[in-house]
């Protein structure tokens, strides 16, 4: 199951993270996400460790924890998506695609004439398509 | 399919922005009239660039950034590439198009007046003509500026209409 | 010389230049939110969106006539047709419907189901008196003039502000006879 997935800016400024637990997991998933950055950060900065996928918008598992697995997508305007997921066993495919999904609904919303550029994102139909999209997806989890 | 409109839509909303802003809105202030333009291609620019480059591997540096301009960026925008990429290799690009369809095309409005120094009236009709021509510029400079920032590279970005109808636009990244 | 046939708005619409709508539709918004932050007055852009349109529209008019063949237009009734159906779709590529005639055929509204200046647009609350796509009227109502009918529009329904459609009504207040050099009857 997705539990958080966020937007965040070429400067590290957050531009929009939504949980989808109950709300006592916010903070930690928001500490999740934080930690995140600095491995994006560090696998742009040493392409040499992400080898054949240098420069690809999709930076795959970007670490797991006990309960979560963390994948990132680094889009070539700097932004970076994180998805948080408590499903162990993921194909990389189903998380593609789920990205692929997300971009086109973020390009939506940052093509709207009345979002600043680096501010928040605060289209509700924005929350609503990703709402939609975390709702239709199902990591089919092999084994 | 991609969706379209009639070109002349397009051009037409060049010649307004082009006209209300330095007719009516900052009739006084050119250098401001001139900013204001420049904001609106900027936006247009980072927009553009978001939509654009999806689906596409990172750019290595700033040299394939800007052939991203030259070719599938100029291309979605007037349906051919640049003709001309020159570089100094120390941060300058001047990217040359030798038919500038915005200025083709678009109607300049000879009523444009640009207040400045008093000069000798046949040189102040001939400058006026290319000043007014060089309004229609800023919308362009900023699109293309807002793509090179929205690819993290910031940059100043003037036009070069001393070879018309070829125009360059003359690139200095900052460094 | 036989009168030329009047053309079809797809017709010309597959036959005109044509750009990617992205590029329109992103500068259209990329000029209203600059106005929006130059002039701060919701209602003043309204009017200066509007003004921007009636410029464009007198001299779109040109063009359409010299596209569509369209010679003159018996009534009211008539070009409140060609509006909808030729001009729009070979400038904007949609048609309109027209509805709402009034018994006296001097009022109608113009129906926009699909349209391409709002792709992507969500107006913000602080822009709730704003006639986003305000340039359509001034369009619509600069065309007209320019073939001597004087008119009002104003905007009954707006997608944009909840509603099902766009819908702009014109009002006919005046048609200025015109005097041609010759006959256009067949």
């Amino acid at each position: 199951m997705i539990v958080c997935i966020a937007v965040v800016g070429h400067q590290n400024n957050p531009l929009y993270i939504q949980s989808f637990t109950e709300a006592d997991d916010a903070l930690k998933l928001h500490h999740i996400v934080h930690c995140s950055l600095d491995v994006v950060d560090e696998r742009v900065n040493n392409p040499k460790k992400s080898g054949p996928m240098l420069n690809e918008t999709f930076l795959g598992l970007l670490y797991p924890t006990e309960n979560y697995k963390v994948y990132g997508y680094l889009t070539n305007t700097k932004v970076k998506f994180i998805l948080v997921t408590t499903d162990l066993d993921v194909r990389d495919a189903d998380v593609r695609n789920f990205f692929r999904r997300f971009h086109s609904a973020y390009l939506d919303a940052v093509s709207n004439p009345f979002h600043v550029p680096g501010k928040k994102i605060t289209s509700k139909t924005f929350a609503e398509r990703v709402s939609n999209i975390v709702k239709s997806v199902s990591f089919h989890t092999t084994g | 399919m991609v969706r379209e409109v009639s070109e002349s839509c397009m051009d037409s909303l060049l010649t307004e922005i082009v006209s209300s802003y330095c007719n009516r809105f900052y009739a006084t202030k050119p250098e401001l009239a001139a900013r204001r333009i420049e904001a609106i291609g900027y936006q247009v620019g980072h927009q553009l660039t978001e939509r654009y480059t999806i689906e596409r591997p990172r750019f290595n540096d700033h040299l394939e950034a800007i052939k991203f301009i030259c070719k599938d960026f100029w291309f979605e925008l007037f349906k051919k590439q640049i003709d001309n990429l020159k570089t100094n290799h120390r941060g300058t690009f001047v990217l040359q198009d030798n038919k500038f369809r915005w200025l083709s095309r678009v109607s300049v409005d000879p009523s444009v007046e640009i207040s400045g120094a008093a000069q000798e009236p046949s040189v102040m009709s001939e400058n006026k003509s290319a000043q007014a021509t060089g309004l229609h510029l800023y919308f362009p400079c900023g699109i293309i500026r807002g793509a090179l920032s929205t690819l993290g590279i910031p940059c100043a970005v003037t036009a070069d209409i001393s070879n018309l109808p070829a125009c360059s636009f003359v690139i200095r990244i900052k460094v | 010389m036989a009168p030329a046939v009047p053309r079809s708005g797809d017709a010309i619409f597959a036959n005109v230049e044509r750009v990617n709508a992205e590029l329109f539709t992103l500068t259209y918004g990329a000029i209203v939110r600059q106005l929006l932050t130059d002039l701060e007055e919701v209602e003043e852009v309204n009017k200066q969106l509007d003004q921007m349109g009636y410029n464009i529209g007198i001299r779109l008019i040109d063009e359409f006539l010299a596209k569509s063949n369209v010679t003159r237009c018996v009534d009211f009734r008539e070009t409140a047709e060609v509006i909808a159906k030729v001009g729009f779709k070979m400038f904007l590529g949609v048609t309109a419907s027209v509805t709402n005639w009034d018994t006296e055929g001097t009022s109608c509204s113009l129906i926009l189901d699909d349209n391409p200046l709002v792709d992507f647009v969500e107006l913000p609350d602080t822009c709730q008196g704003l006639y986003y796509c305000n340039i359509l009227s001034g369009v619509v109502r600069g065309a007209l003039e320019m073939v001597s009918m004087k008119t009002e529009v104003t905007w009954i329904r707006d997608m944009l502000r909840g509603d099902d459609a766009f819908e702009l009504q014109v009002k006919l207040l005046k048609q200025v006879p015109e005097e041609y050099p010759y006959k256009d009857d067949e």
